[in-house]
């Protein structure tokens, strides 16, 4: 299969489709879901049947229902979340790693400092200052992760501004935001790329951690992560209500890594544009 | 060079207290109001704070704080008076514990096939490594707590669930005692170290040198090893070592899940009691581990990447 | 009590309620077995061996002062070293601990307490009055104690005799015994203040304390109670996880737990190893509480359209799988003698609810809610929001942080989750909570006829006639108040089946968190 006038491997198109599936899910979700979002149908934890398909989770809502719309609040979320994360981070990484000595001491130390308390401590505090709000849960885990992204991206930078195409820009006379954006960022993409995918995925479970401290997701709205913790006491007893969220973010979280592989192994060819630098 | 390094460490040791601190009295609430809880009134907080001395102004507690640090002295808790690095010491054993117990399996697990998966790129071994890898990362870490103490502990009696050490357990109980958690922990971290290996070999795979070896009719396998890994050990290692501080600072659910008392729970609580030196020994402790890895990452990139050693 | 019956037995586990205990209550006498038969052979205690009892209720900050007890683990290692003044027997009433018996005139203000002869600390000091009245002198005047408040009303304390120690109240008060059986109301040696080496008279001596982690006693083998005190020692760990818990039980890691969800309560009676103990105890009041002074909570129809539009029976049923009972909004647990059982709890009307809430001009509702209330909290809230949805009503339901909640949330939103814990006696928990000045008025709901009636019952000894006041001042609330107290929850412990002698207990769970001296393996 060709796709964007390159040949797919089948793993892609596999990727692809869990992908697609999954926003058609996430945009059609009203019209896909059986109940309403909030619906009680049952009984905690009946099990699956003609009437709810996946059985209903703790307090009696629809599963299958829950899946739906927990699958626009989660990607939504997760995907805001690690675009904002993403550039905070590369762009403080990339500038630390062109920018000189002193900038890159003072964002490292400053990116050291928010890293080395755990995420989970961080997260408890700034959102306890900060209040639980949509805005403040994407704005706090964007931020906190930035700095994971901010380590790669300097590590990369760092390791191109070595090289000598970028040295003979510099010489040129070239500006710092030129080097970056021309230089750097092209060649840094395909591992930034890898770590985008991964990213996207841990913030959805780092939802999830969270509400095992009782912050998340607004009340009553689905997430995946949430879903996944509200009705993980019943595992042990062989109850499978959260296998079905978790096996949700497992299929979505290979689709899309698997497509990012396939843009991976496009860009590391020995051909086009940085095998001729 | 070594020395502005540990020079710039303690910078960072320092910037983390205060920030800390100034994090803790932003924080609504203090650790009376957070001890008394639902039974607090205006009166008998007021009789705490003043036993504590929280009536004074927050300063003057940050200064006395650093100065007894600097003497070596980390204090002792508010809420219970129990001296804080005889409760932190054990604690932090255990948390290194089950953090260098995890990176003994994670690390060649990851390496290992990530370097393998380069190698055999797009055949059976790559997939098959990056699907187990990505299924692993895929779930909750409570989640995979929960079905290892389904399937190891509950269904089949093999492990405990309960990873409760003491000082006093003997090494080999506490392998076993530690192993459920450390697989749990190993499970979250190897894809990310796994992937990257892989991702960053195969980057450096496009380059000039690597190409020039091809043409020199060696082996995919020689390649990868002799010239693509060299250069690409900087993201790596700088990969590995945030997950190993991951290890001791990011575990605080799996350490709930299991009931291991390690540092992580410890500051959790502190928080949610506003026990502000408590908190603040953890965030230190913490932040020397991490800081430790970092400066070794470093350093270890710019060993290993010739270029590197060029001042810029 | 209108869920009529308790959920049906699993084939093996054991459930026992309140009521099959007070059936079986003339029996209690006779043998200590719960079911009131005869007393096998199998079941005589009998000494030896370490109970390890995993709970929920502490954390690593936790202290040995037991002015700073809040939770369950600080109660029951507070009841394995020391003793308190005044123990609650197994029919609900005060009766003597350390304060042996008591005595007191018309007016309720003169109390005269003998203190028990020969009981002597761990240090081998014995006990006097000196040790009563220091211990109760920790209480008062500038402290930190969270029993101040209960025992705000001691005017004056006196020794009468080395044991004998005379209290003055500054208004009358027929309950003081009760107030003096708080789990606060411990007894150390006069002058004590090293905390880290605490000295009780309890039947256990501390031997280690790692707060959030375990806390290990150990048997003095000279404890002053006849029939108490059966283990060699009780170690008690930490397990804040109710999954890891209740595993930790099955799995035979523990021998004892705290609870247990009661959602998964169902599939842990399937356990042939384990028995579980149901209690109807004086605490676990889950409630979402208005303030009566908000714009959108100041008409009474608001909150009444609410008491109509919250489905109580299906929160009983989804989220404590019947493991509770409807709640009437009063706070008194319908197992209290003096509940009132002829005001039955506003049952679900949405059509009600919907005319009432118009009535009021339909008012913005918000309700914040988080699991650091109680468990069950969240899904409580979803459940009424849903229920007020078929009504027409529409509320906002804000999600806060468990961290800080009852400092930031708590007493300060308009409209909020909240639990209440039990009160020794009625009028504690009425004047505590809905007395006009009362620091804990949750509600901001102020009725002086209310506080006049709560005092007037306070000193009158008749029964009948209490029992007249205190109904009629449950009725006010009920039908004004801005509490709604949809369910009372039951304690669920969990024993490895070898454990015998723990009796649900009518204010505590785990036999009134007593089981460390009540206890004994099989």
């Amino acid at each position: 299969m060709t796709i964007f006038g390159h040949k797919a491997p089948l793993t892609a198109v596999v990727g692809l489709a869990i992908i697609l599936l999954n926003l058609l899910v996430a945009l059609a979700g009203p019209y896909l879901a059986p109940y309403g979002e909030t619906q009680v149908v049952g009984g905690g934890w009946d099990p699956a049947s003609a009437a709810a398909w996946f059985g209903t989770d703790q307090i009696g809502r629809d599963m299958f229902t829950r899946l739906v719309y927990g699958a626009r609040m989660t990607i939504g979320i997760a995907f805001v979340t690690t675009i904002l994360s993403f550039a905070i981070g590369i762009t403080l990484g990339l500038v630390a790693a062109v920018a000189g000595r002193w900038v890159d001491a003072l964002i490292s130390r400053a990116v050291d400092v928010v890293l080395s308390i755990p995420l989970l401590i961080w997260a408890l505090m700034i959102l306890n200052v900060l209040g639980q709000s949509l805005f403040s849960l994407v704005f706090t885990i964007g931020c906190l992760d930035s700095t994971r992204v901010f380590r790669l991206a300097r590590a990369l930078g760092l390791n191109l501004v070595s090289l000598d195409f970028v040295e003979v820009a510099r010489m040129r006379g070239e500006g710092l935001w030129w080097v970056i954006s021309r230089e750097i960022l092209p060649n840094a993409a395909a591992p930034l790329m890898s770590e985008f995918g991964l990213r996207f995925c841990f913030n959805f479970l780092f939802i999830a951690a969270l509400s095992f401290l009782g912050l998340g997701v607004p009340l009553p709205y689905a997430d995946w992560g949430g879903m996944v913790k509200d009705n993980v006491g019943g595992i042990s007893f062989g109850l499978p209500a959260a296998l079905y969220p978790a096996a949700a973010i497992a299929l979505l979280t290979v689709g899309i890594n698997l497509v990012v592989d396939w843009f991976l192994s496009i860009d590391a060819r020995p051909s086009g544009a940085q095998a001729e630098m | 060079m070594i020395l502005s390094r540990i020079g710039l460490g303690l910078l960072t040791l320092l910037v983390v207290s205060i920030v800390i601190f100034v994090l803790t009295q932003i924080l609504p609430g203090d650790t009376a109001t957070s001890v008394l809880g639902q039974n607090a009134t205006p009166e008998t907080l007021a009789a705490f704070r003043h036993e504590l001395g929280l009536d004074r102004p927050a300063a003057l507690r940050y200064l006395a704080w650093l100065g007894g640090v600097l003497h070596g002295d980390f204090g002792v808790a508010l809420t219970n008076k129990q001296d804080i690095v005889e409760v932190l010491g054990p604690r932090f054993r255990n948390t290194l514990f089950l953090a260098g117990y995890a990176a003994l399996m994670a690390l060649p697990l990851a390496v290992g096939f990530g370097i393998l998966a380069a190698i055999r790129e797009g055949r059976l071994t790559d997939r098959l490594a990056n699907i187990v890898a990505l299924l692993a990362i895929s779930m909750p870490e409570f989640f995979v707590g929960y079905l290892l103490i389904l399937n190891l502990s509950v269904n089949h009696e093999w492990f405990p669930s309960l990873a409760t050490v003491g000082t006093d357990t003997p090494f080999g109980e506490r392998v076993w005692a530690v192993t459920l958690p450390a697989v749990t922990l190993t499970f979250l971290v190897t894809a990310h170290m796994l992937r990257m290996t892989r991702n960053s070999v195969l980057s450096t795979m496009s380059t000039a040198y690597v190409e020039m070896a091809f043409l020199k009719g060696l082996s995919r396998a020689r390649v990868v090893t002799r010239h693509a890994l060299p250069n690409a050990a900087s993201p790596v290692i700088s990969v590995i070592a945030l997950n190993l501080a991951y290890l001791v600072v990011g575990v605080v659910v799996v350490e709930n899940v299991f009931t291991y008392p390690g540092v992580g729970q410890y500051m959790i609580d502190a928080v949610s009691k506003r026990d502000v030196p408590v908190i603040e020994a953890c965030g230190i402790v913490f932040a020397g581990v991490f800081i430790t890895l970092n400066t070794f990452a470093d350093v270890m990139a710019i060993v290993l990447n010739p270029r590197l050693r060029h001042p810029r | 009590m209108k869920t009529a019956e308790p959920p049906s037995p699993g084939p093996s586990g054991l459930i026992v309620d309140r009521r099959q205990l007070l059936a079986g209550a003339g029996a209690l006498g006779l043998a200590l077995g719960p079911m009131g038969g005869l007393a096998r052979a199998e079941d005589a205690p009998k000494k030896g061996g370490t109970l390890r009892m995993g709970m929920e209720g502490g954390s690593a900050s936790d202290s040995l002062d037991f002015r700073t007890y809040t939770d369950s683990i600080h109660i029951s290692y507070g009841y394995q070293i020391f003793n308190g003044m005044v123990e609650i027997a197994q029919d609900g009433t005060a009766t003597g601990e350390l304060l042996e018996s008591w005595s007191t005139k018309p007016g309720a203000t003169e109390w005269v307490f003998d203190v028990r002869k020969g009981v002597t600390f761990h240090s081998g000091k014995t006990l006097d009055a000196d040790d009563i009245i220091y211990s109760l002198n920790l209480h008062r005047g500038e402290t930190k104690s969270p029993a101040k408040d209960l025992l705000s009303a001691i005017a004056d304390i006196r020794k009468l005799g080395p044991n004998q120690v005379g209290i003055t109240l500054s208004s009358g008060n027929a309950d003081l015994p009760y107030n003096l059986s708080d789990y606060h109301v411990l007894v150390v040696p006069n002058g004590f203040s090293d905390w880290s080496k605490p000295d009780g008279t309890g039947a256990y001596a501390l031997e280690t304390f790692q707060p959030g982690v375990k806390v290990v006693t150990r048997n003095t083998g000279r404890y002053w109670k006849p029939n108490r005190a059966w283990f060699d020692s009780i170690e008690i760990r930490y397990i804040p996880d109710v999954a890891a818990r209740t595993q930790a039980l099955i799995s035979g890691q523990v021998d004892a737990v705290n609870r247990l969800d009661p959602k998964t309560v169902g599939f842990v009676l399937k356990s042939p190893k384990v028995d579980v103990v149901q209690s109807k105890g004086s605490g676990n009041r889950f409630a979402f509480v208005a303030h009566c002074d908000d714009p959108s909570f100041a008409s009474n129809d608001t909150r009444m359209a609410l008491k109509y539009g919250i489905d109580r029976q299906k929160i009983v049923d989804t989220v404590y799988k019947g493991y509770a009972s409807i709640g009437n909004d009063t706070l008194i647990a319908p197992s209290n003698p003096y509940f009132v059982p002829n005001t039955p709890p506003h049952s679900y009307d949405p059509d009600r609810a919907a005319s009432l809430y118009k009535k009021a001009g339909s008012p913005p509702l918000q309700l914040q809610v988080s699991e650091g209330a109680f468990s069950g909290a969240t899904d409580s809230a979803v459940l009424f929001q849903e229920s007020l949805k078929k009504a027409g009503i529409n509320l906002d339901l804000k999600r806060v942080s468990a961290d800080g909640y009852w400092d930031n949330v708590w007493l300060k939103a308009p409209f909020c989750a909240v639990y209440w814990g039990g009160r020794p006696s009625v009028d504690l928990q009425l004047s505590q909570t809905f007395f006009s000045t009362a620091n804990w008025n949750d509600s901001h709901w102020r009725d002086p006829g209310f506080d006049k009636l709560v005092v007037a019952a306070r000193i009158e000894l008749d029964p009948a006639k209490r029992k007249s006041m205190y109904a009629e001042a449950q009725h006010m609330i009920a039908d004004t108040g801005g509490m709604i107290c949809y369910a009372v929850g039951d304690y669920l412990d969990g024993y490895a089946k070898k454990v015998k002698g723990v009796v649900p207990h009518p204010r505590y769970d785990m036999a009134d968190q007593r089981a460390a001296e009540k206890a004994w393996f099989a």
